[in-house]
């Protein structure tokens, strides 16, 4: 049976992403998202929430596409969800945990065309994506793998490929002489690996805000310095501004960079009560999805004027987002200016006073903005790609049942077939583990009879 | 020349386990089969151990019996000590290994080869096959006759300009005291281009039992109860059978010094050998040299038969000279006062690089040259006897213009083995082990039946009368993995088998279910790309955007099939995307120019 898989079919960065999925178990998977057991009808976008979990992921345009009615001929889900890495990026994850895996390079192309979607020219375009892909994929294992990570998934996979021999030896041992593996040996041996996996797998959200940059949404009412917050943080490294200008009413986008890291900073029309047009509406309307798409929320208050009603009812807002929110209490070189406003739970929240006139605070904004990029590991290992991510996640299922059967006292044979299940995942990473591996290090660590 | 008047379909050059198997299948599935040795007498010959069957081996020889072979029927029939290896483990690694009688094993064999209807056997040596354009077209003997055939099987076994070392002394020999194939050798690789290498392999020396202290030695009994190596043979009528045992012992740290002092007065260190020799059954100087801090190495005494006194000595293969292997004997406990019968020695020969071969085992070189057992690199009873026996298969298919029959690595321990000698290549001789195969909880001994038996009845291996059987036996295994509490008689006409089988059969099942569904599965995925074939005029090391190094491996390798592709190492997942999508589109572009 063919795999479902799945990637983001859209580029990063836009208002609204495409994720899409393909494969006979596409429409199970959409179903188990979200939470809807009636019947999709095939070319209608629905609007569901996608769950993760019991919290709500997102609020998406779903189309299900019945095979063979679809871009690859197979049954096809599209997810039209909003834009933000951090939805994309979950969403492809909670996917790929229900079973899917992360599609390679033209995959989706490949099946369009085998499934007669496609004729001989476009094929050939095809052939080019996939042989380009190959190029950088085997780079990729070449030189930008070639540092400290591969470093450390050869010494697991080393780890692992030995101990495997260790099993595999005893049971083609014919002179029947050698004594068993202690479990507790084995155990020991699995969970050092296990460990391994589980720090590199915990710097996966951080090394994707490092790769896909970390997004701010600037948010607050009208005047309260939201755009000369922007400018300032922008303008202290002229070099890589790119864009200014941009109308209030509108969300702007500014991308900078800080000790290395990328942010990406949303400045946001301002939010009242009355918008006074259309225009402001949608304004509006797209400050809200920005706030929803932001890694952080940047709340920006004049610290020389008492709360307002918007200010207090965007709080509210803000506090649903469930985000890691900074208040900013701007204009604090003002006669009158407050250091702490009142707000709903504001304990738990930091309070930042900052002047974009007098260049105070702004430095710290963004030490507390990039210090979750900072708390990337000493020693430089970081997971940013899905597929390495999902891979290590596979190969840390398959040890941990290797201990849960260990307990029950499987036998060699059962532990060698999640190892092996293991190590598959590891050769996935790092090129290819065959049986000769295995009997090499057989030969080169144990005296064989006949 | 006189020239035989009669065409074969199949002429089979070698007796040996390969050959043997090769000619019984060929004959059987109706080919005019010609199988030529230099020696009847030695047809069929244990050339090394006195045993069939160990790890891994075990099962390919349960495969050989459900394809319609004659190993485990044979092995049965000369036995002398049943012993089921790795029953400490689990059953998906239980092996059967019978030690035999070694004239009646030969002699038997030679009796099954006389009976078989469309073989003709003769005494000849063959040294040069002829070739026309279309491939094979006979084969020169060395008393100049003539024999016109279809296609040849190639089973030389060491016999390859084979040349025998004992110490630093050097003799000619396929084996020791029987000529080597010179001639042959030299026509293989000078006018048919076959890429020939040397492989080294060695054998121990036989003692004389009297003398032998028993008592410094560990009994091994025959195992009680027996489980025979053939699906044909009675288990109860097998059991009443008298049993020999072996013996265990062990080297000693002055094994450990004779050996240390004359490492370079053996054959292999002392210069003479530069071929490769297997890391697994290494001669004993090479267990010193590489693992130094094992001081006691164990030794297996195993009968010769049943009418001698010869023991082998399992772990003792060695080609020091003959005042050392004196000495090495008299350092072992129990030996001191035994007395040599033959001298161990190691013996070098000629092979062909397998990867020149198509997944049935015929030559991309020379149409209708099929190779079998240790010419292409392997070691091994076992191993030559799988080979054969699909050698035979598929000369015999081609001459009637059949689709070749290649097993799946999932299928069988021989599938895993053929597809890695050709897909693979071999630099040193290739045994089989139970890690080879990924799908090890699928290729069991207690299942090989119901693996094989299906395609030996399609292809006509196995006669119609078993069929009933097996279909009975079938049915009720499924029962019996469906539920093992199910109400099940015996019943008389389910021989060979019977219920006993079954349940053993359905509780090994159960235990492993999980693990099996999962191995299904990966194999079926691994089928879905085995089932792509790489069409002929597509050659796939040409496709655009392939790694050079994997162009290179495919130009060498000329993989059938997207699978294949896939397994020969270095090749990388976008290749065969990439080759997937333009096998597709060779394909299609073909078959609009055919309607145009």
């Amino acid at each position: 049976m063919q795999s479902t898989i799945c990637a983001l079919a859209s580029g990063q960065g836009g208002a609204v992403a495409l994720v899409r999925l393909s494969g006979p178990r596409a429409l199970d998977l959409l179903k188990s998202l979200t939470h809807k057991d009636g019947a999709f009808a095939p070319r209608q976008q629905v609007f569901c929430t996608i769950y993760d979990g019991g919290n709500i992921l997102d609020k998406a345009l779903v189309t299900y596409f019945q095979a063979p009615h679809s871009f690859t001929g197979e049954d096809v889900v599209e997810f039209a969800v909003h834009g933000s890495s951090y939805i994309t990026g979950r969403l492809l994850e909670l996917l790929c945990q229900a079973g899917a895996t992360p599609a390679q390079r033209g995959e989706f192309s490949q099946r369009a065309f085998l499934n007669g979607k496609m004729d001989l020219v476009e094929a050939q375009g095809l052939c080019d994506l996939i042989a380009a892909g190959n190029k950088s994929a085997h780079q990729l294992a070449m030189h930008s793998l070639d540092g400290k990570l591969s470093a450390r998934l050869n010494e697991m996979k080393t780890k692992l490929a030995e101990l495997l021999a260790q099993i595999e030896v005893r049971l083609d041992d014919v002179d029947e002489e050698m004594q068993p593996l202690s479990p507790d040996f084995i155990r020991q041996e699995i969970s050092a690996v296990l460990t391994h996996i589980q720090t590199l797998t915990d710097t996966f959200s951080v090394g994707r805000l490092i790769k896909d940059g970390l997004k701010v949404a600037i948010v607050g009412a009208p005047n309260s310095g939201k755009s000369s917050l922007l400018n300032a943080l922008v303008g202290f490294d002229r070099a890589i501004v790119t864009d200014i200008c941009g109308t209030t009413r509108d969300t702007v986008e500014e991308t900078l960079e800080v000790n290395g890291q990328k942010i990406i900073l949303t400045d946001t029309a301002g939010i009242r009560a009355h918008a006074l047009d259309v225009a402001e509406q949608e304004g509006m309307r797209r400050s809200l999805r920005a706030m929803e798409q932001a890694d952080v929320i940047l709340f920006v208050l004049d610290a020389a004027r008492p709360l307002s009603a918007e200010e207090k009812q965007l709080w509210n807002d803000i506090e649903k987002a469930h985000k890691r929110t900074l208040v900013i209490l701007n204009k604090c070189d003002k006669p009158g200016a407050v250091s702490t406003v009142d707000l709903p739970h504001i304990a738990d929240y930091k309070q930042l006073s900052v002047s974009c006139k007098k260049n105070i605070g702004l430095d710290e904004i963004k030490t507390i903005l990039t210090a979750p990029m900072n708390n990337a590991p000493t020693d430089g290992l970081m997971l940013s790609n899905l597929r390495h991510y999902e891979a290590l996640l596979r190969a840390q299922t398959e040890l941990e049942s290797t201990l849960i059967r260990l307990k029950n006292h499987a036998g060699g044979e059962i532990q060698a077939e999640h190892l092996r299940g293991a190590l598959k995942y590891l050769k996935d990473l790092l090129g290819e583990i065959t049986p000769d591996d295995i009997l090499g290090i057989i030969f080169s660590k144990f005296c064989m009879g006949k | 020349m006189f020239v035989c008047n009669k065409i074969y379909d199949v002429v089979v050059i070698g007796g040996g386990h390969a050959g043997c198997e090769a000619a019984l299948a060929a004959a059987k599935l109706g080919a005019q089969t010609l199988l030529l040795t230099q020696n009847l007498d030695t047809i069929a010959q244990m050339s090394c151990n006195p045993s069939i069957g160990g790890i891994a081996k075990g099962q390919i020889v349960r495969e050989i019996d459900a394809l319609g072979g004659a190993m485990g029927r044979v092995t049965d029939h000369a036995a002398l000590h049943y012993h089921m290896l790795n029953t400490g483990k689990g059953p998906a690694v239980h092996s059967p290994r019978v030690q035999c009688d070694k004239k009646v094993y030969q002699f038997t064999f030679k009796h099954f080869l006389e009976l078989q209807p469309n073989l003709d056997i003769m005494q000849d040596e063959a040294v040069c096959i002829s070739t026309s354009d279309h491939g094979v077209d006979g084969v020169l003997t060395l008393r100049d006759t003539f024999y016109k055939t279809k296609s040849v099987i190639l089973t030389t076994g060491t016999f390859l300009g084979g040349t025998i070392h004992i110490g630093t002394v050097m003799t000619p020999g396929g084996r020791y005291n029987d000529m080597p194939s010179n001639l042959l050798s030299k026509n293989l690789s000078k006018e048919l281009g076959l890429h020939l290498m040397r492989f080294k392999t060695g054998t121990p020396m036989r003692i004389n039992a009297r003398g032998l202290d028993y008592s410094k030695f560990r009994l091994q009994p025959s195992d009680n109860p027996l489980q025979p190596i053939s699906h044909f043979t009675d288990e109860h009528e097998q059991q009443k059978r008298k049993f020999l045992s072996c013996y265990i012992t062990h080297t000693t740290l002055e094994t450990d010094k004779i050996l240390r002092e004359n490492f370079q007065r053996s054959a292999m260190y002392g210069g003479n050998i530069h071929s490769m020799g297997p890391r697994y059954c290494p001669s004993v100087e090479d267990k010193i040299k590489k693992f130094p801090e094992v001081t006691s190495h164990p030794l297996f005494l195993e009968p010769e038969g049943a009418h001698t006194e010869e023991y082998y000595i399992q772990g003792f293969s060695t080609s020091m000279p003959e005042d050392v292997q004196r000495a090495l004997i008299a350092s072992v406990p129990g030996m001191e006062n035994a007395s040599i019968t033959r001298m161990g020695y190691a013996v070098e020969y000629d092979c062909a690089n397998p990867m020149d071969l198509y997944p049935h085992l015929e030559s991309k070189i020379v149409p209708g040259l099929f190779c079998a057992g240790q010419i292409n690199g392997t070691t091994g009873y076992e191993e030559a006897g799988g080979q054969g026996i699909m050698a035979g298969i598929n000369a015999a298919l081609k001459v009637q213009a059949k689709e070749p029959f290649v097993l799946r690595r999932d299928e069988a321990y021989i599938g895993v083995l053929i597809d890695d000698l050709v897909t693979k290549g071999v630099n040193e001789p290739y045994r089989m082990f139970t890690s080879r195969a990924e799908y090890r909880i699928l290729l069991r001994n207690d299942n090989a039946d119901l693996r094989l038996m299906p395609h030996a009845f399609n292809l006509g291996m196995l006669e119609d009368i078993y069929k009933p059987a097996f279909e009975k036996y079938r049915t009720l295994c499924e029962t019996l993995k469906a539920n093992p509490k199910a109400p099940v008689t015996d019943e008389p006409d389910l021989f060979p088998w019977s219920v006993e089988k079954a349940q053993r059969h359905a509780d090994i099942h159960r235990k492993y279910e999980g693990y099996y569904e999962r191995n299904k599965k990966d194999a079926e995925k691994l089928a879905e790309i085995d089932a792509i074939k790489i069409p002929e005029g597509f050659d796939p090391s040409t496709v655009r955007g392939i790694l050079f190094e994997s162009s290179v491996k495919l130009r060498e390798v000329k993989p059938q099939t997207l699978g294949q592709a896939s397994r020969i190492p270095g090749v990388t997942p976008s290749d065969i995307q990439l080759l997937a999508v333009h096998i597709e589109r060779f394909r299609r572009l073909k078959n609009a120019k055919k309607t145009a």
